[in-house]
């Protein structure tokens, strides 16, 4: 197993710069990284699999005479990455050159923040074998503990945390690094429906910090809970309803709107959001920002994936687009001041009433819980999505909904937004709380 | 973890499978190594470290060499101005006691990281120390099935660029309307060797290519954007003068049509897949769930559909290892059997699982040679490789004119499929209304939802046009992806929900 320390990731990445430099690049960009993963995965009343490595890599970016290459390795052997380099130099030669293609501008990789972002727990490194499978098993008998009508059919559980080091230079002056850990647990359970299906749902959360996971067995039985609550569930009649959708799941819309707005599709002239920066495109409820800087946060950052110091961006205010993602490459191309790469976190203006709130709000629809497959056009903002979940009935939850689809267009669907609630999902770096909307078609029988 | 995702029997051959140890003479050091010399490793090196995998009694122990160099070029605005190299060396050790399972990986081949690795994965196992093998056999006469002229570490950069640059140039000439082409060419060498306990050596060299046009038009102010891709693994001659022109034809095609086409009505109806890549509709409805390891925990929807009739006597499905020069073939799986051609439904009949080597030991059966992972940093899994639907008794023609009011779908994106439930999706890009047994205004970007027993019964016609897609599609599992292909006749399903709009 590697033993790579934080000074040789340094050097690594020093030295792959200077070796790409002297064999030829005008300028370049090294990363080298180091992650330490281990992981139990647990099945009734027994460990299933133990896995455990250390695994180290670099990536590089190389800009020869206007022409571009990334290029990356898992073979660290002296004589083998210098070869590789002067390979991967070789063949950007014969690209086309590229005007846009540069480093950074040296002055936005000013400005970063000087905070601890608390991102790596100090606990992950004593963290025992033991622990994990203690963690493995009581998520297991938290779900068994929902169980009152003896319908579980199989339990698997997991628990896994890894470290991760990064050391980044660049040929223009940028350096930094970022530690983290990261701690994951899951539960996923069967169940037998009298009918024949045996329904699976789980729950799982992620955190930084140990101490920021739920505890073990009220997430196991949260997740032997949804898998019941699926025994017994029905195709409803296709119809126009309002629908809601809780915080857990709520990411996969968010995911849609988020692909429309990266410089490459604008540029590309592949996104629905082409042409309506400072234009109203959602509902005024529809206000979120990009948040960096959040502590403890799963996406948390103070440099993006080229060096830029990150910063907070306001998304969309009151439903009206506000900025595209846009890196140093397309900035260029669109002529336009690099922004960001992609998301961190973001932060959502919330709502006030939590989940139950809602619902009882919203009287008759759906409550859409899980998704399955689906896509959307990015370009035309056309989308079709599987949902289960739940029929409302009064404000209150009634038969549970499967094998169901919604379809709309992304410009009509995001004006339907029409309450959020109280509670974003801490667990993931989209931190949706639960949204309701209003008019959405759902087909089924 | 168990919903899987697709981003686009009686003749199994397990030569290998679970064979005792075939001593056929002591061999020097280096005989059973070829590829992996070149990276210093040798039978001692695997001798050691399967020794420190089995130091604490574990059944049976494996190590999985990977050496794999991909590399792609893309063109954006007219010029092939990026390029992208990833090097991946590695191997995993894994040990095996009775169903459970101790992984590690290492990046570094020296005897101490790979013992330190087998030490870290033996301790699944907590018994006195089994001897591992003193001498190996090695296995030379694999299937060949995807033999090159040419590696593609022989391929010089300058022999892809005039293929970019005239996909390029024959997109934007095909049609007006072409405003933005983009192209993505990769292409893979590399080798894998798999060494183990019962003192077996094999070693595959697995080429992959793929080439990706996506193209968006432009028409009185409207944009529309589609793609065409193919993928095998094959050689440069792969890109033959017929399948680029087909490559523009389709993907301007399948771009251009949008402008005409709706999301179609929302609700229960007929359809009707087209010949090839409908065959998304097996990988989701059955293939995951035959899966053995959701069988063996008793977690998918076929757990106890075995030998039971499930669909039509006409309906015969595969998964196919030996379709040569597919993106899903394999000379051997990751865990070193040999794979063969695996009956699915036969006549109807649910007849076999696919299986790794711990659901084969399970069931006692020999293994389907369909262990396979991503990559040494993962345990292999049973997963697919090519899953068809074989010919039927009907045709296209009279399929289509048997549909009063449905839709026809030919092109897919995305599918998922939770195992247990069975529900199953598949999303079409592109597809026509049928009315009264006649296609008429083309469709779009619709999601389709079914559940995979259910579906399966109400397939009541197949054609005899079997097509066996072309399309770099890629099966997830447990966060591992691995190359499939799929293919399936024209086929009708007479009823299933259609997402679409205005019910």
């Amino acid at each position: 197993m590697s033993t790579t320390n934080s000074t040789s990731l340094e050097e690594t990445a020093r030295r792959a710069v200077s070796l790409a430099r002297q064999h030829g690049a005008n300028e370049a960009s090294a990363t080298a990284g180091r992650m330490r993963e281990l992981e139990v995965q647990w099945r009734d009343g027994r460990v299933e699999k133990v896995s455990e490595a250390t695994t180290r890599g670099l990536s590089l970016q190389l800009y020869v005479d206007g022409r571009y290459s990334a290029v990356s390795t898992s073979d660290l052997r002296p004589e083998a990455l210098e070869r590789f380099i002067s390979d991967s130099i070789a063949m950007t030669r014969v690209l086309t050159p590229d005007e846009h293609r540069r480093l950074p501008e040296p002055e936005l990789y000013a400005g970063r923040a000087a905070m601890d972002l608390m991102i790596e727990d100090p606990r992950q490194a004593q963290f025992t074998a033991e622990e994990r499978q203690r963690f493995a098993r009581e998520l297991e008998e938290g779900a068994r503990s929902a169980d009152t009508k003896g319908a579980i059919l199989s339990v698997t559980t997991g628990f896994g945390d890894l470290s991760r080091e990064v050391y980044r230079v660049s040929s223009n002056g940028f350096e930094g690094s970022t530690r983290a850990t990261q701690f994951a647990a899951s539960a996923e359970v069967s169940v037998q429906d009298p009918d024949g299906r045996r329904p699976e749902e789980g729950d799982s959360g992620f955190a930084r910090f140990f101490e920021d996971l739920p505890e073990a067995t009220a997430l196991g039985r949260r997740a032997g809970e949804r898998a019941l609550g699926r025994i017994g569930s029905v195709k409803g009649a296709s119809a126009v309803l309002p629908m809601a959708v809780d915080h857990k799941s709520a990411g996969r819309l968010v995911s849609m709107l988020l692909a429309s707005m990266t410089g490459a599709s604008i540029q590309q002239k592949r996104s629905f959001l082409d042409g309506k920066l400072g234009q109203k495109v959602g509902s005024s409820l529809l206000s979120f920002s990009d948040e960096p800087h959040v502590k403890k946060g799963l996406g948390s950052r103070l440099f993006d994936g080229e060096g830029i110091a990150a910063r907070p961006l306001s998304l969309f205010e009151e439903g009206v687009l506000r900025t595209y993602f846009i890196d140093t490459y397309y900035g260029r191309k669109l002529q336009s001041r690099p922004t960001t790469s992609g998301p961190s976190n973001l932060a959502w203006k919330l709502g006030t009433k939590d989940r139950a709130g809602l619902l009882a709000d919203m009287g008759e629809g759906i409550l859409v819980t899980s998704f399955l497959g689906g896509n959307s056009s990015a370009l035309t903002g056309d989308f079709s999505l599987g949902v289960q979940g739940f029929r409302v009935r009064g404000g209150q939850l009634a038969e549970p909904i499967s094998e169901m689809n919604i379809s709309g267009n992304q410009l009509d669907f995001w004006n339907r937004l029409v309450a959020l609630g109280n509670d974003p999902y801490r667990y993931s770096t989209s931190r949706t709380p639960t949204l309701v909307f209003e008019g959405v078609q759902f087909a089924g029988t | 973890m168990t919903r899987q995702d697709l981003v686009g029997g009686g003749t199994d051959e397990a030569l290998l499978g679970g064979a005792e140890p075939q001593r056929t003479g002591t061999r020097g050091p280096e005989e059973g190594v070829g590829y992996f010399t070149r990276f210093g490793v040798t039978e001692t090196l695997i001798r050691e470290t399967l020794a420190a995998a089995l130091s604490r009694g574990g059944d049976y122990s494996d190590l999985f060499f990977q050496h794999r160099v991909s590399t792609s070029m893309s063109l954006e605005d007219g010029a092939v101005n990026r390029a992208f190299t990833t090097v991946e060396l590695g191997v995993g050790v894994r040990v095996v006691k009775g169903d459970q399972t101790g992984y590690a990986y290492t990046e570094e081949f020296s005897l101490e990281a790979m013992r330190s690795a087998a030490r870290t994965a033996a301790a699944i196992a907590d018994g006195p120390s089994r001897a591992g093998p003193q001498h190996f056999h090695v296995f030379k006469d694999l299937p060949r099935r995807y033999v090159l002229q040419t590696g593609w570490d022989a391929v010089r950069p300058q022999q892809k660029l005039p293929i970019l640059e005239g996909l390029n140039a024959a997109a934007f000439k095909a049609d007006p309307r072409v405003a933005k082409v983009g192209l993505s060419f990769s292409d893979e060498h590399g080798a894998v060797l798999i060494a183990d306990s019962n003192g077996r050596i094999v070693e595959d060299v697995q080429p992959m290519t793929s080439l990706y046009l996506s193209c968006v038009a432009e028409q009185n102010g409207k944009r529309e954007q589609n793609a065409y891709g193919v993928a095998g693994r094959a050689g440069l001659d792969f890109y033959s003068t017929d399948r680029l022109e087909r490559i523009v034809r389709e993907a301007v095609a399948r771009t251009t049509i949008l402008f005409d086409s709706v999301q179609p009505p929302a609700g229960e109806m007929p359809v009707v897949l087209a010949a090839g890549s409908s065959g998304i509709l097996l990988h989701e409805a059955i293939g995951h769930g035959m899966e053995a390891d959701f069988n063996r925990k008793g977690t998918s929807i076929y757990a106890d559909k075995l030998n039971k009739p499930i669909a039509h006597p006409f309906v015969n499905i595969v998964d196919d290892g030996t379709n040569e020069y597919a993106r899903g073939a394999i000379n051997v799986d990751d865990e070193g059997n040999v794979p063969g051609k695996t009956m699915l439904v036969e006549n109807g009949v649910l007849t076999t699982y696919l299986h790794d080597s711990i659901s084969a030991k399970h069931y006692k059966v020999k293994p389907t040679g369909n262990g396979r992972r991503e990559s040494y940093r993962h345990v292999p899994l049973p997963r697919m490789r090519s899953t068809y639907m074989l010919p039927g008794p009907h045709t296209p023609e009279e399929i289509i004119a048997s549909v009063k009011k449905g839709i026809y779908c030919s092109n897919f994106t995305n599918g998922q499929v939770n195992i247990g439930a069975g529900d199953f999706t598949f999303y079409v890009k592109n597809g026509y209304l049928i009315e009264d047994g006649k296609l008429t205004r083309p469709i779009k970007d619709v999601n389709i939802i079914g559940n995979g027993p259910k579906v399966l019964e109400k397939v009541d016609m197949v054609a005899n046009d079997l097509v066996i897609d072309e399309g770099g599609w890629t099966c997830g599992k447990d966060g591992q992806g691995v190359p499939v292909s799929q293919g399936i006749p024209t086929v009708r399903v007479a009823s299933i929900t259609v997402g679409g709009r205005n019910a």
